[in-house]
C-alpha cells in the first residue's frame, strides 16, 4: 500500500462526496444548500487539483483537466452566490439558487469523471 | 518547454496544498467566531467577507477590522490566523524562488531555451561545436558573411564570451557536451535548414564522436572536423567524413606551397580570407638550408614537406627520445650555442615550431641576434600572445587556429571554392599570378566574397527562364551592371563546372547552359546587383539585349505593335 496513493483517492472522492451532498436536494430552495458545504467543495477540490500536478501521463492530463473544470463551475457558483444572494444567511432567491446549484451539478459530472478515471487506472494496474 | 512547467508545478504540491489549507482553516474560523455589528447586534461573517479578510491578512496588506470593528473572540482568531497564513505563504515564496534558483531547473531552461531557438531558425546554418580559438575566429568570420551559426561548448565561461561578443545576428550558444547525439540533436542536426557540422574541440575524441553520430544520424549533411592525431584522421575518413582538418599538415603543406608555388599560396589565403581583410604581401622563403626548432607534429609536418621541396634541413630537438627524432641536434635552441651548433652561419631560415610561444620568440630573437638576414618561421599557439608577434613581425607566423579557421571557411561556405583551390594548387606559378592580377584589377585589394551560382529554377530563376525560351545568355551578361548595361561589375568568374568538366577562369563571352555551376568572386555590391539579375528577368534583358521591357500589358502590346510596323 503507497500512502499517496491513499491520500490522492481520498481527497479525489471527498472532492466527488461533497459536491454531491451540495447538489442534493430541491435545486430551487437555498434551504437544502448549505454555503459551507459548497465552501469545502471548493477546498478540498482545489487541494485535489494541486495533487494532479506534475503527472505527464495521458491519464495524468486528463485527470488534471477534470478537476480544473470541477474547480471553475465550483467557483463560479461561490461567486454567484456572493454577487446574487446572501452568502451569511444562506439565503438567495429561487432563481439564482437554481444557478448556483446547477452550476455545481455540473462540477459533480466532472469530479465523478475523475473518480470513473480513478478507478479505471486502478484495475490497469491491478491486471 | 512542457517538461519544465510540469517540473515546477510538481515542485510546488506541497507549498501549494499548505497554503489552501491554511487558508480554509481561517476562513473557516472567521465564519464561526461571533462579533458586534455596528448596533451592538450579535453578527458573524459571511464565507466571502472571511475569504476577504484573509486575503488582505495573508498577503500582508493588512486593511484592518473590515466591516465592522472585531470583537475579542475575532480578534484573537486573528492573530493566530496572522501567523498560519503569513509563514504559509513565505513557505510558499521561499519555495517558488528556491526553485528558480535550482541549478537543475535552470539547465532545464536554458536548454529548452537554445532547443527552441534553434528549431525556430528560418535560414540556413552552421553548428559549431568548440568555441575555442578557432571557433571563435570561424564563427565571427561566417557571421561576417551573414550566416547563422550555432555554437556548443562544453565550458561554461567560452559560451559566457560567446554571449558578450558583438555579432551581426544572434548567434544561439549551449553550454554542452557535444559527444551526446541528443544535445547534437538539439543543436539543429535533423534541423531542415542546417547546412553543415564543424568539430572544433581540442579533444580528437570529441571530435571523432561528433563525425559518427552526423554520418549515422544524417549521412547527407557535410561534417568537418578538426584532427591532430593520424590514427583519428584515418578513423574519421573511414567512415566519410567530408573534410578532416590536420592544422600541422596543413601549416605543412601552405609552407611548402609558398616555397615553390607563391602565386597558388597566396591565391588560397586571399579568397579563404576574412571578408574585408587585406591581400597579404608575399614573402619568398628562400632556397637552402633550414634550421627547424621542436620536431613536435609541427615540426614534423614542416621537415616533410620542406624535404619534398628539396631543402635541407637541420633538426634541434630538446628531447628526441620522445619525439623518435634520430638525426637531430639535441638542445631547446634558445640558446646561441645551440643554435651555433646547427650551423646557423650556413642557414637561410629558421623555423620556431616549439609549442610554447615564449620560447618561439626567444629562438628567433637569439637567431637573429647571431644572423641578421634569416628568414623567420614562427609558430604562434595562443591568441593572447598575437601583440609580441605583430610587434616581433617575423616573415611568416603560422597558427594553427587561423589556418583551421580558413580551410573550414572555404570548404564550408563554398564548396566549389575548395574545389577551385584544389585546382589551382596543380597550376604554375604564372598561371597563379595572372589570376592574382587579375582579380586584384576588378577586385581591388580586400578580400573579395565569393560565391556560387547554379543556372537553375532555384538559384537563377530569371537566367534559367531564359535559357530555356531557347535565347542565349552569355557568362558576361550577368557581370554587367542592371542599371546601366555598358558598365561591369567588379566580378571575376573563377570556375565553371559543366557536367565532370571543369574550367578555370572562364571567359566572358562564354555561353551559358542550364545546369553549370559558376564560382564568382568580387565585392559585396556587385554580388547584390547580381542577384538582381539572376531573379528578375526584365532586369536580365535589359542587360542582354538592351531593351527595357514595359511593365504593363498595355505598353507591351503597343511597343511590340511598334516593333512590327
Amino acid at each position: 500500500m503507497n500512502l499517496e496513493k491513499v491520500v490522492f483517492g481520498f481527497f479525489i472522492v471527498l472532492a466527488m462526496t461533497l459536491n454531491f451532498g451540495f447538489f442534493v436536494g430541491d435545486i430551487a430552495n437555498p434551504a437544502y444548500h448549505h454555503p459551507y458545504e459548497l465552501f469545502a467543495a471548493i477546498v478540498v477540490n482545489l487541494v485535489a487539483t494541486v495533487l494532479k500536478f506534475g503527472d505527464r501521463t495521458q491519464i495524468g492530463a486528463i485527470h488534471l483537466s477534470t478537476s480544473l473544470v470541477a474547480d471553475l463551475q465550483l467557483i463560479a457558483a461561490g461567486i454567484v452566490w456572493v454577487a446574487m444572494g446572501d452568502v451569511g444567511a444562506g439565503t438567495a432567491s429561487a432563481s439564482v439558487t437554481v444557478s448556483i446549484v446547477s452550476l455545481s451539478g455540473g462540477a459533480l459530472l466532472a469530479n465523478i469523471t475523475s473518480v470513473i478515471l480513478l478507478i479505471g487506472e486502478t484495475f490497469m494496474l491491478r491486471r | 518547454m512542457n517538461s519544465i512547467v510540469f517540473l515546477i508545478l510538481r515542485r510546488l504540491r506541497v507549498p501549494l496544498v499548505t497554503l489552501i489549507a491554511t487558508y480554509a482553516i481561517a476562513i473557516l474560523g472567521f465564519t464561526l467566531v461571533s462579533g458586534v455589528d455596528a448596533a451592538g447586534k450579535p453578527w458573524r461573517m459571511s464565507l466571502f467577507e472571511a475569504f476577504y479578510v484573509v486575503s488582505y491578512t495573508a498577503t500582508t496588506i493588512g486593511f484592518g477590522e473590515i466591516p465592522y470593528a472585531f470583537s475579542t473572540a475575532q480578534r484573537l482568531w486573528m492573530t493566530f490566523s496572522i501567523y498560519l497564513t503569513v509563514i504559509a505563504w513565505f513557505y510558499a515564496i521561499g519555495k517558488i524562488i528556491g526553485l528558480f534558483q535550482d541549478p537543475g531547473l535552470r539547465q532545464a531552461i536554458t536548454l529548452a531555451h537554445f532547443t527552441r531557438t534553434v528549431r525556430r531558425l528560418q535560414e540556413p546554418f552552421y553548428v559549431v561545436c568548440g568555441y575555442g580559438e578557432t571557433g571563435s575566429l570561424l564563427v565571427d568570420a561566417l557571421d561576417r558573411k551573414g550566416l547563422r551559426v550555432v555554437v556548443i561548448d562544453i565550458a561554461q565561461d567560452r559560451i559566457n564570451e560567446l554571449e558578450l561578443q558583438d555579432t551581426q545576428s544572434p548567434v544561439p550558444g549551449l553550454t554542452a557536451d557535444a559527444r551526446l547525439p541528443d544535445i547534437l540533436i538539439r543543436a539543429g542536426l535533423r534541423h531542415a535548414h542546417c547546412r553543415g557540422m564543424v568539430a572544433l574541440t581540442n579533444d580528437d575524441t570529441a571530435n571523432l564522436a561528433v563525425a559518427i553520430a552526423v554520418k549515422l544520424l544524417r549521412p547527407e549533411l557535410p561534417v568537418l572536423c578538426r584532427a591532430e592525431h593520424q590514427d583519428i584522421a584515418d578513423n574519421m575518413a573511414s567512415f566519410g567524413t567530408d573534410h578532416i582538418i590536420n592544422p600541422y599538415e596543413l601549416f605543412g603543406e601552405h609552407l611548402a606551397m609558398e616555397v615553390h608555388a607563391l602565386g597558388a599560396y597566396l591565391l588560397h589565403e586571399w579568397l579563404t580570407g576574412v571578408p574585408g581583410s587585406r591581400l597579404p604581401t608575399p614573402a619568398t622563403p628562400p632556397q637552402g638550408t633550414w634550421l627547424v626548432c621542436g620536431y613536435g607534429r609541427f615540426g614534423k609536418a614542416v621537415v616533410k614537406n620542406l624535404r619534398r621541396e628539396h631543402l635541407q634541413t637541420v633538426i634541434i630537438e630538446a628531447d628526441p627520445a620522445l619525439t623518435g627524432c634520430t638525426d637531430c641536434i639535441v638542445g631547446s635552441g634558445t640558446q646561441a650555442a645551440t643554435l651555433i651548433e646547427a650551423g646557423i652561419s650556413d642557414a637561410v631560415g629558421i623555423v620556431a615550431g616549439t609549442d610554447n610561444d615564449v620560447n618561439n620568440l626567444s629562438i628567433v630573437m637569439t637567431a637573429l641576434a647571431l644572423k641578421p638576414d634569416l628568414f623567420v618561421v614562427i609558430r604562434k599557439n595562443k591568441r593572447y600572445n598575437m601583440p609580441l608577434f605583430e610587434q616581433f613581425n617575423a616573415d611568416i607566423t603560422m597558427q594553427p587556429s587561423d589556418i583551421i579557421a580558413h580551410e573550414c571557411l572555404a570548404h564550408l561556405v563554398t564548396p566549389l571554392l575548395a574545389r577551385f583551390l584544389t585546382l589551382a594548387r596543380n597550376q604554375d606559378n604564372a598561371w597563379a599570378n595572372q589570376a592574382i592580377s587579375r582579380v586584384a584589377g576588378v577586385v581591388g585589394e580586400m578580400t573579395p566574397e565569393t560565391w556560387r551560382v547554379e543556372i537553375d529554377a532555384e538559384g537563377a530563376p530569371a537566367v534559367a527562364e531564359w535559357l530555356a525560351e531557347g535565347r542565349t545568355c552569355t557568362l558576361d551578361a550577368l557581370m554587367r551592371s542592371a542599371s546601366d548595361r555598358t558598365r561591369s561589375e567588379a566580378i571575376v568568374p573563377l570556375l565553371l563546372v559543366r557536367g565532370d568538366s571543369e574550367l578555370l577562369l572562364p571567359d566572358a563571352d562564354l555561353v551559358l547552359a542550364a545546369g553549370d555551376r559558376v564560382l564568382f568572386c568580387g565585392t559585396p555590391e556587385a554580388r547584390a546587383e547580381q542577384r538582381l539579375l539572376l531573379f528578375n528577368r526584365k532586369a536580365l534583358r535589359y542587360v542582354i539585349e538592351g531593351i527595357d521591357e514595359a511593365d504593363s500589358l498595355v505598353w507591351r502590346w503597343l511597343f511590340a505593335r511598334e516593333a512590327r510596323r
